[in-house]
């Protein structure tokens, strides 16, 4: 499976002008405390291709989650339209697989279990669900504890049966929020290199919120960086290494500036 | 031991200490470094299995022996005091004529109907009201207002109403209970993390889904905490129902020793009530870790 999909994404970066796997367009979000409005996100144009994987990054507070949330339909945007292959994102549904910070799997399921939800829910036949989630279990390395309860897990291993469960029902974008934020950083550096291979073995379409620019910059074919209060784009950055990256490319020059560039935008 | 602190440590504290420092503050022994810690009184400490059960054994003798030691010492104990035995055999006597079955039977059913009625309407509402603010809003002032009646300033109007039978005792225990099942329901709904329900939907999952088969289930265990707590409340509801008009159940067989000055009797059920208490918050608890082992602590 994964060695077909592999020369098709070599060429990650295509004009804006193809049609997008997603389209965010003049999203803004306000809130209102107290008779006060307060201006979330302001008109915030993104998008990306199918197979690409691509970070949002920003300091905390910039609204960089709750865009998140409205592409996953949790949150209302006040203005503006979300569009996944061209259809209209209305309200949350499995074609947007979400992962969370905090692992949020159901601790009275086994990983198995856990993995298999969304296909129970999307009325999968037994057979097929069993070997999805067979498969999903292998690609995240889980199989010797598919049986096992969530609270018996390292955060690591938790946040692999997420990444799992959210794939399972094959959705046509996978959504990460701060996925790794949670991990001390031993474990965060064996997800990064982890997703990339899930990536490019299932062919998935990635957009991840995080504020930690090395990982954005070690894992994302392009990069939004946000400005804070109120939240926008500032700045749509290119990441010039290819799908296949090791980690020497974090001791690469432009590795290097392009992180102390980052840092200083976003401050 | 308190105050019980060694000359020299105090010498050393008093010569250590500025002016300013507050009397418990930390004294230091020479070569030593850090207060240490009492194995029985650390707080929230945890203790071997053996000190678990020395303890509970003389907590339990130490109440039996202060109990026996009244009593041999109160005159006319038979009808003051009972002492340790002559309770043991009120006790004996009770269930050799047949009438501690009876009894604990017709009280029993009337927790049992009354209470299961009262989860019930816990449940539903409970969760309902944890889950949609909609719902909540409706039932909020109606609750508010209505758990600060006293449920047994109800008994009159429920013997008027319902008569003298069964019914009034059952509803008195729904209504005494029923407020606290559904208000610390709703909380066990609450608690559901939001990113869980999230995460729900982002799987595909409906609103029906979600609160089947994430919320409730979720709220298992914590439904069975608050059915076990609020247990006690429907016991003291069947006693206030039963003081007023019945012809069996534990608490009448207690008025009925009154007339009698059967201290004795009255102890022994006094005992009966004790033990199914510690029974049924036993079984519960029980039910709790075979249904829900994730959440054991």
């Amino acid at each position: 499976m994964g060695a077909a999909v592999i020369p098709a994404r070599i060429q990650t970066v295509r004009p804006a002008d193809v049609v997008a796997k997603l389209r965010v367009e003049g999203v803004s979000k306000v809130y209102r405390r107290r008779r006060q409005a307060v201006t979330a996100l302001e008109s915030v144009n993104l998008h990306v291709h199918e197979g690409e994987l691509v970070s949002l990054v920003g300091a905390s507070g910039c609204g960089k989650s709750t865009l998140l949330s409205i592409v996953g339909g949790l949150v209302e945007a006040t203005d503006g339209e979300v569009r996944v292959d061209g259809d209209r994102v209305v309200g949350p549904g499995a074609d947007r697989g979400m992962v969370f910070q905090g692992y949020s799997l159901y601790p009275w399921k086994t990983v198995a279990e856990n993995v298999s939800f969304g296909l129970e829910v999307a009325r999968w036949p037994k057979a097929k669900r069993a070997e999805r989630v067979d498969e999903l279990l292998g690609v995240v390395g889980l199989r010797d504890v598919r049986d096992a309860l969530p609270k018996e897990l390292s955060g690591g291993m938790k946040q692999r049966v997420a990444i799992a469960r959210a794939l399972a029902p094959e959705p046509d974008l996978l959504l990460l929020d701060e996925p790794f934020g949670a991990l001390d950083a031993q474990t965060k550096l064996h997800l990064h290199d982890f997703l990339l291979t899930v990536w490019r073995q299932l062919g998935a379409t990635i957009l991840m919120v995080t504020h930690d620019v090395e990982e954005a910059i070690y894992l994302s074919s392009r990069i939004y960086v946000m400005s804070a209060r109120p939240g926008r784009i500032a700045e749509e950055i290119e990441v010039p290494f290819g799908t296949v990256r090791g980690s020497s490319i974090k001791r690469d020059r432009r590795f290097l500036d392009l992180r102390d560039e980052l840092h200083e935008s976003i401050g | 031991m308190i105050g019980e602190r060694d000359p020299v440590t105090m010498h050393d504290e008093d010569a250590r200490a500025p002016a300013w420092a507050a009397s418990d503050a930390p004294t230091r022994t020479p070569g030593v470094r850090g207060r240490r810690q009492s194995p029985l009184l650390r707080i929230r400490g945890s203790l071997g299995i053996g000190w678990k059960i020395g303890l509970a054994t003389a907590g339990v003798a130490a109440i039996v022996i202060v109990w026996t030691v009244k009593a041999a010492s109160t005159t006319d104990a038979s009808s003051v005091l009972p002492t340790p035995a002559a309770t043991w055999s009120a006790l004996v006597r009770l269930q050799r004529d047949g009438t501690l079955g009876a009894d604990l039977w017709a009280s029993l059913q009337r927790v049992l109907i009354g209470y299961t009625i009262s989860v019930a309407i816990g449940v539903v509402l409970g969760i309902a009201i944890g889950t949609f603010a909609s719902i909540e809003a409706f039932f909020e002032a109606q609750i508010g207002f209505l758990r600060y009646i006293p449920a047994s300033a109800l008994t009159p109007l429920f013997l008027i109403w319902l008569g003298i039978g069964e019914a009034p005792k059952i509803w008195l225990i729904v209504v005494g209970t029923v407020f606290y099942n559904v208000l610390m329901i709703a909380d066990v709904a609450r608690a559901v993390p939001r990113e869980l329900l999230d995460a729900s939907y982002t799987l595909g999952a409906g609103r029906t889904t979600v609160v089947r088969r994430v919320i409730l289930r979720h709220c298992v265990p914590g439904i069975i905490d608050v059915a076990r707590i609020n247990l006690a409340a429907a016991w003291l509801m069947l006693v206030v129902a039963e003081l007023l008009a019945a012809q069996e159940g534990l608490a009448y067989q207690i008025t009925r020793a009154q007339r009698f000055r059967a201290v004795d009797t009255m102890f022994a059920l006094l005992i009966v009530f004790g033990l199914i208490g510690l029974l049924s918050d036993l079984a519960l608890r029980f039910i709790r870790n075979v249904t829900s082992p994730w959440a054991r602590p």
